[in-house]
């Protein structure tokens, strides 16, 4: 039996009408041979109000709880009332809404009464997102005459650490317990909706992913069932050759590896969180990103296997806002083993995240680009630790750049590649700042000026025809 | 200690006569602080009397019988997470289908931070890299050399004596009782219906032995090994096993006439396989009767082939104290660096 696994995201179940649409898109993909399993995540805006609701109940605002539990409990009830048109079905739908959100309530006022917020008790508030989300999808498709039952990550056997808000995963647990779970209710032709994003220590304690969410959830099962494939339903056609906005004739990858995806991802293409692709990296699950508003599109389908043609050899490029650029020079920096590391650990023990490095052989100056939210305490903290000393001469930012990455695994021992990507950019008279490329060749980062981040993306895109592809 | 039977009694006997050797040469005093059988359990924290529980389990059917530490209704789970202990030995049936009840043994014991040593290879068979995972999150060992090759130390040679090698394969004759009974055919040319009937008449094979003659307790014992010795992350569900029901005295015949001879053999390359095959007379493996024989490759080491009874309670009974021992190292290292 055919299996897959199919994620939905909260904007694709944010009312009724996409409800219905959802389970049309599972009905029309389930077959006598073709078992699928669902996992969703939360209606569309429900759980940053969670989190909020959790924290104004912790400094002890207890009156507006019984409020937003209320029209929590209306929203909810509104959509079921558009995505399931059988009475009873509805009902029973109902009923489990209301038990939750009584829960929900008494959970919001015990940390009202206690004034106390512990992530455990965070993670038992916002797991009600995904746990009034599924049964609702899940009497959509009873609706539609498919058996379904919704179950939570804890379950269907989803086994992670007590580390909670980003609880670490048991695998093999997992895997055991999913599969005797999941395996018997498909073989009954049932299609099971589990929900998104929560998960449950050994001792059945709720817990959640976090980063990568329920996208994680959907390849966590993906992999625990060894599907065939797992479908990342988003509203994006799949991972692109670049951002439409900047490139119009931007096209879909059709096909890329996990190493690729995982360089993209990290480079701003927001489909996927690189921690969600793992478990089916490691178990080799193909993962296609697709969209639900052109569901006859294929998509991006990621797979093991690298299918390197050298006319490939540029697979896309994209754009990084928001960072800037930190110099730290001085001639004491020359041939002083441990400078480096100190100028990272300085910025390491202020939680600030370094996205790219680049030093000359030299050695008498590093470049670092971070985030730019974070552009004054970085340096603050660097000039505070490390000027007067004899090694540093001074600090020097710039905020008004942008990182431009070139990805594609197929660029791995090509010559000429980082020639043309250069010679492009010149063609526009662009200036680049700072250059990064690791010796994994899978892609090439540069910095240029802000103002000239469009083009400079543009120009690449064009000089490798990415939009022939 | 869950489970009173054959293993469990041989291994009190043992640690009852072995005391004072065994605090001598390995410092290793160990008290017997509660067993569970089928009828209830019997609870001791200072340690239970041992000659008194076997009495006890022979006169009255059950130890929870003792009239000072008895506790008739107490079930095997409430005793694993009520009672104080180090660890557990987990010496119940095996069940191939489901595991049970020896996994939630298991499981519970991981989550209360107790060891354990098991015989039992249904949870194994069926669960192994999940419960290695459990385990080590728990941060306690899972010793189970018992429930393969028994007494002879197949898995230690493996991982220990061949520490630093890289063991690409392993063949290997890993069911005594399917082995008595091709070893039967072969010598005297009987069918397999005839060498069944002989092997359970002398008790070496069980009224239903289906988990023998299909291949299963041979498929379980490969399982271990892959995960211990190799890494593999696999369970039964992996092995492709045929078991020995369709072997033909001709195709023993046939076999003979070539010089060679038909065995179960349970192989680790890129796949795991358990199934008839026929191996010349002079393989290191063409062992006879109920000896259990395993051909270890190894990249450098070449290969090595470790011969020896693959069952029985009082065998079974010293790998256990073997894997108690080793648990009490691993903790006593880790508390004096």
């Amino acid at each position: 039996m055919k299996k897959i696994v199919m994620k939905f995201g909260g904007s694709s179940v944010a009312n009724g009408e996409k409800i219905r649409h959802v389970a049309n898109l599972i009905t029309d993909n389930r077959t006598e041979d073709c078992g699928i399993v669902t996992t969703v995540s939360a209606l569309e805006g429900v759980t940053n109000q969670l989190i909020q609701i959790a924290k104004e109940a912790k400094n002890g605002k207890r009156d507006f709880i019984s409020k937003f539990t209320n029209e929590l409990l209306e929203r909810h009830l509104t959509v079921a009332k558009v995505a399931i048109k059988n009475k009873q079905t509805r009902e029973e739908t109902e009923q489990v809404l209301k038990e939750r959100i009584g829960e929900l309530e008494i959970i919001l006022k015990g940390i009202g009464y206690v004034n106390e917020l512990s992530p455990k008790s965070m993670d038992n508030v916002i797991a009600y997102g995904e746990k009034l989300s599924a049964p609702i999808i899940s009497g959509a498709l009873n609706d539609k005459g498919v058996k379904s039952t919704h179950l939570t990550g804890g379950e269907v056997g989803i086994v992670t650490d007590n580390n909670y808000g980003e609880a670490g995963l048991l695998m093999q647990v997992t895997k055991y317990q999913v599969r005797r779970r999941l395996e018997p209710l498909l073989k009954e032709g049932h299609s099971p909706v589990v929900t998104g994003f929560i998960a449950a220590t050994q001792n059945g304690e709720t817990t959640t992913l976090g980063r990568g969410g329920s996208d994680y959830t959907a390849t966590i099962l993906g992999a625990s069932l060894e599907a065939d494939e797992v479908w990342i339903w988003t509203d994006v056609d799949g991972l692109m050759t670049a951002d439409p906005k900047i490139v119009s004739s931007a096209k879909t990858i059709t096909e890329m590896s996990f190493q690729e995806a995982t360089e993209l991802t990290i480079f701003g293409a927001k489909a996927m969180h690189p921690r969600a692709l793992e478990p089916a990296r490691k178990e080799g699950i193909p993962v296609r990103i697709r969209s639900v508003f052109n569901p006859d599109n294929q998509g991006t389908l990621i797979t093991k296997e690298k299918k390197v043609r050298h006319e490939d050899g540029v697979k896309a490029v994209t754009l990084v806002k928001n960072v800037a650029v930190i110099t730290v020079s001085g001639a004491g920096m020359v041939g002083a083993p441990g400078t480096a590391a100190k100028v990272f650990e300085v910025l390491g023990k202020e939680n600030i995240n370094i996205l790219m490095i680049s030093q000359s052989v030299s050695e008498s100056n590093i470049s670092l680009v971070i985030q730019r939210n974070l552009l004054e305490r970085a340096v603050n903290t660097l000039e505070i630790a490390l000027l007067g000393r004899d090694f540093i001469r001074e600090v020097v930012s710039e905020d008004d750049v942008c990182v431009v990455a070139v990805l594609g695994a197929g660029m791995k021992g090509m010559p000429g590649v980082a020639s043309r990507i250069f010679s492009a950019v010149a063609k526009e008279s662009i200036n680049v700042r700072m250059i990064a490329q690791g010796s994994s060749e899978l892609n090439v980062s540069f910095v240029v000026k802000e103002k000239n981040g469009a083009n400079t993306v543009r120009a690449i895109h064009k000089e490798f025809k990415l939009n022939e592809k | 200690m869950v489970g009173w039977g054959v293993v469990g009694q041989s291994f009190a006997q043992i640690i009852a006569q072995r005391k004072k050797e065994l605090a001598k040469k390995y410092g290793f005093r160990p008290r017997i602080v509660a067993i569970v059988d089928k009828k209830g359990a019997a609870i001791n924290p200072k340690g239970l009397d041992i000659e008194e529980m076997l009495t006890l389990k022979k006169d009255k059917g059950t130890v929870a019988a003792s009239s000072k530490y008895g506790c008739p209704d107490m079930t095997a789970l409430e005793a694993i997470e009520s009672v104080e202990a180090e660890a557990i030995v987990e010496v119940t049936p095996t069940n191939i289908e489901t595991a049970e009840p020896g996994l939630s043994y298991i499981k519970t014991a991981f989550k209360t931070g107790k060891h354990v040593v098991t015989t039992n290879k249904g949870p194994l068979a069926l669960a192994l890299p999940a419960l290695t995972e459990l385990a080590d999150y728990n941060n306690v060992c899972l010793r189970f050399s018992g429930t393969v090759g028994a007494g002879t130390p197949i898995l230690e040679f493996a991982k220990n004596c061949l520490k630093g090698d890289k063991i690409v394969s392993v063949r290997g004759i890993l069911n005594g009782t399917t082995n008595y009974i091709l070893t039967e055919m072969d010598e005297k040319h009987i069918t397999f219906d005839k060498a069944l009937k002989a092997a359970q008449n002398l008790g070496y094979a069980e009224a239903e032995p289906s988990m023998d003659v299909e291949g299963h307790d041979a498929a379980a014992k490969l399982v271990i090994m892959a995960n211990w010795i190799m890494n593999k992350k696999v369970t039964i569900e992996n092995v492709k096993i045929r078991g020995i029901r369709d072997v033909s005295a001709q195709d023993i015949a046939d076999a003979s006439e070539k010089g060679c001879t038909i065995k179960l053999i349970g192989s680790i390359e890129e796949s795991l396989k358990v199934e008839p095959t026929q191996i010349s007379k002079h393989d290191p493996l063409a062992v006879d009767g109920a000896l259990n024989a395993v051909t270890f490759v190894s990249q450098s080491a070449g290969e090595q082939t470790i011969i020896g009874l693959g069952a029985g309670g009082v065998e079974t009974a010293s790998a256990v104290l073997r894997d108690l021992l080793d648990i009490k190292q691993t903790i006593a290292n880790s508390m004096i660096k």
